[in-house]
């Protein structure tokens, strides 16, 4: 008896603390929860500093999306309309965000680290069409106002850097600058 | 066969086989940049190094000395060998997977790599790439370069209309240069400057122009030439490939539609070692976008007032039904008529010849319009077509191949690729036509006649084959009397035909001799045919009296114009011949009269309207077709019918082997398969026929036309397989792997219906004489109608990269002629044709030594020059 006693009195305890400890419930929508800095939410398209478009339409997201998410339809850059650096770039964009399952392959299978998954979580939708995200939506803001794409090449014909050059790893050897040293 | 060790596993194989070939059937791949199964081996790029000994000789015995264990003691060479040129010899050893050749190929691939691009994820060859496979497979893991040290090159190089460059890219393999000289016969690509500098340039004006250049990007083992047409549309694992046909010419080449989005990306060659190997023409290739035009008709249109209204299937079937009918009622069927393109497949052409046998009780059917009216020989090809298992491309020594008035070239292009690299396999070619063709280069012997005169010519050769006491009568009935009755000598036929006696005599001799004989005959010798009945009867003799017929490697082969012209004709879309090419007891209006007596025409997939400008509306007009043509836009009633890209069915090509095409897209909106419109029509007619697919229809045709016995589709598609997008060297898949690592397999599809001399071995046939036509002696020059691969045709100009290929018209006249009327080349010249009435022509002349004297040719379908007559006879003067 003295034991079920015991139990009801730490049970009560327990309850009545929690009555009294400040609440959890954040106000949701007014007040929004932080999230961990390698949350997987919604995609962004990223661009470079320079406001070009980062995805060169390459569809190796959608090569590597395991929910068959995503679309790319490809064309080519011309110096009157650039919209990313070297020859292609995605023309249309859209990734089905019903059939992602945020796994984040695509971000990691992009060559040029175009496709983020950012922190945007709020993912409802009236209808299911609108839960396919087109291109515009995906696409950040350009830095400056005046970086926005499709806009005309700063450097015509030079198509070479698709895929920006790899930062760290090891230490290559510069055959340019050997032979001019010796 | 010499015996060869290869990582200690023996195999003996052919003499005179390749390192790298004899590795194959054991499994083992060498990997290759350079070379082809298809090319010669030169040796450039070095990936293929493997280490290579013979057997060490005694040298007083010069027998192999063994070590302890009785194996042979091996010399290895000091250094790797080049797989790819180094023949095998008895008892040689080969290593190909220690260390040091390992390390071979990793250093050729960061050799390659130092000057590459980063540019796989924008690459159009990405995927299935020879050089992103080695280097995964065999390359170093890492780079020891910055990407910014690379050596750049320009990128963008447009080398013509159809193909881009990117000089960054090429690895300097020459397997676009040799293909252009060694297969193609147009040596228009070449290297420029060397070292670093070196590029791929054309030698062409206007640029890189061959009928084959397509086939120079699927050979490419990088991505260096692209086409134009699909250049960053899509990535190659993206498409789906479903195993087709081309449409574009009798030749019947096996392809892969590219799709992706309901839409066509790219067409690739699929292998059919028995049909176009690897290859196809740049028609094949570019010329595919009529399928998916947005000018296609979607919808069934009716005429109400004047205008066409659209309307639902339904109502479109009941309209013509209720039209019909009365019609029916009144005459029977003798009054309704049908014409049905040579394009559609077997399955349409049999229920369109079954609806107007069976429920409109008519016998007016025909497909000869367009280039078909040209269309002849179909006996011949019935009893005599070249024999089961013919394979031009494999045809060697002990056959004579003649090939009489055509021009594959233009024509059927892939043909031209076999039979040329026949002659080079020393296949005895003799090439005759009125001018010289781009063939006749290829042949031992290259005739040329004069046109008019094509009886002559056949019968002096028929002349010299029992001159020469070279006939054969096995089989053949009347042959005393045709030697009889052939009072012609040689020397006369010579010289009416205006060759001389002592060619016609060889010619005759090396035929008759020969172990084998087939003979090609083409469009032109086809018009002479219809002109002259004794053309046929002395083709049918040569091929009698020299015994060339009923088996493999004999017999006759029509160059007929459309991919299904065969087709037409086996099913019977012919007033006087039904299906099986049985005659039929009522012969019915042929297309020539259909426009004068008939009072309900129902066109299929044709545009007599374009053809004939008198072409009128006969009462009741129903026109199936994929666009609104100019007959269409005369019809009553216009059916939306579905391209061949969506739907399936056989196509028969000019060789009799007939061939599934599968179906890779959805119909756009409401078209519908021409066999389900014949249908449905049938249907609403009040005919019980029971078809739900294609499949259905070719059960039916494999009980009422002997000849396709057995060709259900089920059996013709096993060997018609869809293309995995994800393919690996040396994988085990058993889909033929891609044309650019080089690894073929010997694939052959679809079967070859025999001809009647080879299905009864005991029939008789018999020759007789028939006495050339005189002719009538015409002072003016003789018009050649000649084709070119790209024409104004009705479906290219729905391609728009292919407009820049379409050249300008020219008149071709001998340098001799062109003397004597004062015409230098680029003078413009007016023809007058002796036509009713008389048709003027103006062109810029291009005097070259291709026409014979008192000849002028002109390509068809030109801008200015459509529907030419053929045999007109031009007056000639010069504009100034
Ligand atoms: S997160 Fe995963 S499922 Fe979603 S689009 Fe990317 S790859 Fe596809
Ligand atoms: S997001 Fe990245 S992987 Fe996807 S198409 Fe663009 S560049 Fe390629
Ligand atoms: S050619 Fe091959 S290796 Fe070179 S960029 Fe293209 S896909 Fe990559
Ligand atoms: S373009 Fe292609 S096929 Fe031609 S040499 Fe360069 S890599 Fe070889
Ligand atoms: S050297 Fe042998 S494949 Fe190129």
């Amino acid at each position: 008896m003295f034991q079920g006693l015991s139990a009801l009195i730490k049970g009560m305890l327990t309850t009545g603390r929690e009555m009294l400890s400040p609440p959890v419930t954040y106000q949701y929508p007014e007040i929004k929860k932080p999230v961990p800095p390698r949350f997987r939410g919604r995609h962004e398209l990223k661009r470079h500093p320079d406001g070009l478009e980062k995805c060169i339409g390459c569809s190796l997201c959608a090569a590597a999306c395991p929910a068959d998410a995503i679309y790319v339809k490809p064309a080519a850059n011309t110096d009157a309309e650039r919209y990313s650096p070297g020859e292609r770039y995605a023309a249309s964009y859209e990734i089905n965000l019903l059939r992602c399952i945020f796994c984040g392959f695509c971000e990691e299978a992009c060559p040029t680290g175009a496709i983020v998954l950012e922190h945007d979580y709020e993912l409802a939708y009236y209808d299911r069409r609108s839960a396919i995200i087109t291109k515009e939506q995906l696409l950040v803001a350009p830095p400056e106002s005046d970086m926005s794409t499709p806009r005309a090449a700063a450097d015509p014909g030079n198509l070479y850097a698709a895929i920006p050059p790899v930062k760290g790893g090891i230490e290559p050897v510069n055959i340019v600058e050997m032979a001019k040293s010796k | 066969m010499p015996q060869v060790t290869i990582d200690g596993q023996t195999i003996n194989v052919p003499a005179g086989t390749l390192v790298v070939e004899a590795t194959k059937p054991l499994g083992t791949h060498i990997p290759v940049f350079c070379y082809h199964p298809k090319l010669q081996p030169v040796g450039m790029c070095r990936m293929c190094l493997v280490e290579v000994g013979t057997p060490k000789l005694d040298p007083a015995t010069r027998q192999p000395v063994l070590d302890e264990q009785g194996n042979a003691v091996i010399n290895w060479m000091p250094k790797m060998q080049t797989g790819c040129t180094t023949v095998v010899s008895e008892g040689m050893a080969v290593r190909t997977k220690t260390p040091a050749v390992a390390e071979a190929r990793r250093s050729i691939l960061e050799f390659l790599l130092t000057s590459h691009p980063l540019d796989c994820p924008i690459c159009d060859k990405g995927g299935e790439c020879p050089l992103q496979d080695h280097t995964l497979n065999y390359g170093p893991g890492n780079s020891r370069f910055y990407v910014q040290s690379k050596f750049h090159n320009e990128k963008v190089v447009p080398l013509s209309p159809l193909i881009m460059l990117d000089r960054e890219r090429c690895i300097q393999c020459a397997r676009c240069i040799r293909f252009q000289s060694e297969i193609a016969g147009e040596p228009v690509l070449g290297f420029a400057d060397r070292g670093r500098g070196l590029e791929i340039v054309t030698l062409d004006e206007p640029p890189f122009n061959s009928n084959y250049s397509g086939n120079t990007i699927d050979i490419c083992p990088v991505g260096a030439l692209t086409s134009r047409d699909f250049r960053f549309t899509a990535r190659v694992f993206e498409l789906n490939d479903h195993p087709s046909v081309c449409q574009q010419c009798s030749g019947g080449c096996n392809i892969y539609i590219g799709a992706r989005d309901n839409d066509i990306k790219r067409i690739t060659p699929r292998q059919n070692e028995a049909v176009n190997e690897i290859w196809i023409s740049d028609k094949c290739r570019f010329v595919h976008h009529y399928a998916t035009a947005p000018e296609r008709l979607t919808t069934p249109l009716i005429r109400a007032e004047s205008d066409l209204k659209p309307v639902s299937w339904y109502e479109a079937l009941n309209f013509i039904a209720n039209r019909v009918r009365p019609v029916l009622g009144e005459g029977g069927g003798k009054t309704i008529a049908g014409l049905a393109g040579d394009r559609v497949s077997n399955e349409d052409l049999y229920l369109f010849q079954k609806l107007f046998r069976d429920v409109l009780g008519s016998d007016n059917l025909d497909h000869r319009v367009g280039w078909s009216l040209w269309n002849a020989g179909q006996e011949l090809v019935k009893h005599f077509g070249a024999g089961i298992g013919t394979n031009l491309g494999e045809l060697t020594k002990n056959t004579t191949i003649l090939v009489l008035g055509a021009d594959p070239q233009n024509e059927q292009p892939v043909m031209r690729l076999r039979l040329s690299k026949a002659a080079g396999q020393g296949a005895n070619l003799i090439v005759a036509n009125g001018r010289v063709t781009k063939l006749a280069a290829y042949a031992k012997q290259s005739l040329v006649y004069k046109y008019g005169a094509e009886a002559y010519f056949l019968w002096g050769i028929v002349r010299s084959v029992v001159d020469a006491d070279a006939a054969k009568t096995k089989r053949v009935r009347g042959a005393d009397d045709l030697v009889q009755n052939l009072t012609l000598s040689v020397a006369a036929c010579a010289e009416k035909a205006g060759v001389s006696a002592a060619t016609l005599q060889a010619v005759g001799k090396a035929f008759a001799a020969s172990e084998n004989g087939i003979v090609l005959f083409g469009r032109e010798l086809m018009f002479a045919m219809q002109d002259d009945p004794a053309v046929q009867a002395a083709l049918e003799a040569l091929v009698l009296l020299s015994g060339h017929f009923g088996k493999q490697d004999n017999g006759v082969i029509g160059l007929y114009p459309h991919n299904n012209s065969m087709g037409a004709v086996d099913m019977g879309v012919l007033p006087d011949s039904g299906p099986g090419r049985e005659p039929t007891r009522n012969v019915g209006l042929s297309a020539r009269d259909m426009g004068l007596k008939a009072k309900v025409l129902y066109v299929v997939a044709a545009d007599p309207a374009t053809q004939d400008p008198k072409f009128r509306n006969p009462g009741f007009l129903i026109v199936q077709d994929l666009f609104l043509t100019e007959t269409a836009q005369k019809a009553d009633v216009v059916l939306p019918a579905a391209s061949w890209a969506e739907r399936d069915g056989t196509f028969t090509n000019t060789e009799r082997r007939v061939q599934y095409f599968a179906r890779a897209l959805t119909p756009k909106q409401n078209a519908r398969a021409d066999w389900e419109i014949i249908r449905d029509i049938a249907l609403h007619l009040g005919a019980q026929w029971k078809y739900d697919s294609a499949s259905d229809v070719m059960n039916e045709i494999t009980k009422t036309v002997p000849q396709y016995a057995k060709m259900e589709h089920a059996r013709l598609r096993v060997t018609a397989r869809r293309r995995s997008s994800v393919q690996t060297v040396g994988g085990d898949s058993p889909e033929p792997v891609l044309i650019a690592l080089g690894e073929l397999y010997g694939e052959t599809s679809g079967v070859q219906w025999p001809s009647s001399s080879e299905t009864n071995e005991d029939a008789e046939f018999e020759v007789q004489f028939a006495a050339p036509k005189e002719d009538t002696p015409a002072a003016d020059p003789y018009l050649a109608v000649t084709r070119s691969l790209m024409d104004r045709g009705s479906l290219i100009q729905y391609s728009e990269i292919v407009q820049p290929r379409i050249p300008a018209a020219v008149v071709e006249i001998n340098s001799h002629d062109a003397e004597e009327w004062n015409i230098a080349d680029g003078d413009r010249v007016k023809l007058t044709l002796d036509t009713k009435p008389p048709r003027v022509l103006e062109l810029p002349a291009h005097v070259d030594g291709q026409v014979p004297q008192g000849v002028l040719a002109v390509a068809n379908n030109l801008d200015g020059t459509m529907n030419l007559p053929m045999g007109a006879r031009a007056k000639v003067e010069k504009v100034n």
